[in-house]
């Protein structure tokens, strides 16, 4: 990588992220004002990745409100060696509204309504304004995939899409979008760890 | 690393997001218990973090920080002795009365309460919603842990011609679906038939009716999909 190239955003996004990592350490120890200049500061960014998954505003903001209810809880366990204050943040926003499409309930086997069919937005995280490293990183490891396969894992991954949505989006089969999803994760840890 | 390959491709798609939701329960209620497999899904959650992180933000309608204020206290505060006691009324009154489908709704909604209230007890009675979307239960199945009896009560189950129920207890760690037995369409069916399983694997697997010939499955074996799912909630301390 050129470090004249990702220098600048690199520290941009390590500046910010050493006020957000502060912030959740006053939360840990139960700072009401530094939750709420949390709050302000990265809720729309969560609100970003649920909105993406639920689609439904109600469901959203229900996932947002569960979120930062966790976040509260958990703040302590934030562990600045394993990631980003703001990656820690919204994995645990996914889940929540991943908790939510893939509730146990035999309707989610069609919990995209007959005809559905997912807006055609591409999903570009290189649009995203600062690049943390471990972006760059991971970035460049999907960027060794195929372009159908990666597809898939941005489409699970910002959309919440099933292997059942997905294997109506590329035409395949649910068993063989299982085989793809499998062998790309298991190729993006490779390529992460080497 | 120890985890079987099956479980450390599962890890993956747990936190990639695309496990079916029976399996995603399943596993949800795993890790609580296997640290090996927490840490797995942990550490695939932090390899695809950045992603996360770099969503294009979405202004959400209104501003929540005040309802989120709100929750942390409500949760912080301890329940209020009456409340308990008004849901234990209320269990009593659940327990007595014939369980129509708003009765359901009732016995879920307390069971999650009484599971908030009580979450340092060793709940013992629990109860299923065996169903196919939230709007359709098709029984309800109660359990209790300490004599591993189980009831079957069929709410809006439609009969099935020339054909049976079967229940199955889905579990990882048991291998394939393990039968329960058939279960009747038009009346309550009882016995302790969860004998055979720790207190553990009740508590965390999933029950799944499927429709099978007349007298149950043949081979010992689902002949279909799930009809019906549900997993267990706590109902009373």
């Amino acid at each position: 990588m050129s470090s004249a190239d990702e220098t600048p955003k690199a520290s941009e996004a390590a500046a910010a992220s050493d006020d957000l990592a502060l912030l959740l350490g006053r939360v840990a120890a139960r700072d009401a004002a530094a939750f709420a200049a949390l709050y302000r500061a990265t809720h729309a960014v969560l609100y970003g990745v649920v909105a993406r998954i639920l689609t439904r505003g109600d469901a959203s903001g229900e996932a947002l409100q569960e979120a930062y209810v966790r976040i509260w809880e958990k703040a302590g366990e934030f562990d600045p060696a394993k990631g980003s204050p703001l990656g820690w943040m919204a994995t645990i926003a996914r889940n929540r509204a991943l908790d939510e499409v893939r509730r146990v309930r035999p309707t989610s086997l069609e919990e995209m309504p007959e005809g559905f069919e997912p807006a055609a937005e591409t999903v570009d995280p290189l649009a995203a304004r600062a690049r943390s490293e471990r972006l760059v990183a991971l970035l460049a490891c999907l960027g060794h995939l195929d372009a159908d396969k990666r597809e898939a894992v941005l489409l699970a991954y910002y959309r919440g899409f099933s292997r059942d949505a997905l294997a109506r989006r590329f035409g395949a089969p649910t068993a063989t979008i299982k085989t793809w999803l499998r062998r790309s994760l298991m190729q993006l840890r490779e390529c992460l760890e080497s | 690393m120890t985890l079987s390959p099956d479980d450390d491709f599962a890890a993956a798609e747990f936190a990639l997001g695309t496990l079916e939701p029976a399996e995603r329960a399943t596993f949800a209620a795993r890790r609580l218990r296997e640290p090996e497999l927490d840490a797995a899904i942990r550490a695939w959650e932090a390899r695809l973090s950045p992603l996360a992180e770099a969503t294009p933000p979405i202004a959400p309608p209104g501003d929540f920080l005040p309802a989120i204020e709100a929750r942390i206290r409500a949760a912080a505060a301890p329940p209020a002795a009456k409340d308990v006691a008004a849901l234990q009324t209320r269990l009593a009154r659940w327990r007595a009365a014939a369980i129509g489908a708003t009765g359901i709704a009732a016995a879920l909604a307390i069971g999650f309460a009484a599971r908030e209230a009580t979450r340092a007890g060793a709940p013992k009675e629990f109860v299923a919603i065996l169903q196919k979307s939230a709007d359709s239960p098709a029984f309800v199945a109660s359990v209790n842990l300490d004599s591993r009896e189980l009831t079957v009560r069929p709410l809006a189950a439609p009969p099935q011609a020339g054909k049976s129920y079967e229940l199955w207890i889905i579990e990882p760690k048991l291998g394939p679906p393990r039968s329960l037995g058939v279960i009747d369409a038009a009346a309550v069916t009882r016995g302790a038939r969860l004998a055979a399983y720790d207190r553990a694997t009740v508590e965390d697997a999933t029950y799944a009716v499927t429709v099978e010939p007349e007298g149950g499955s043949p081979n010992g074996k689902p002949s279909g999909p799930p009809v019906f799912v549900g997993k267990l909630v706590p109902v009373e301390p």
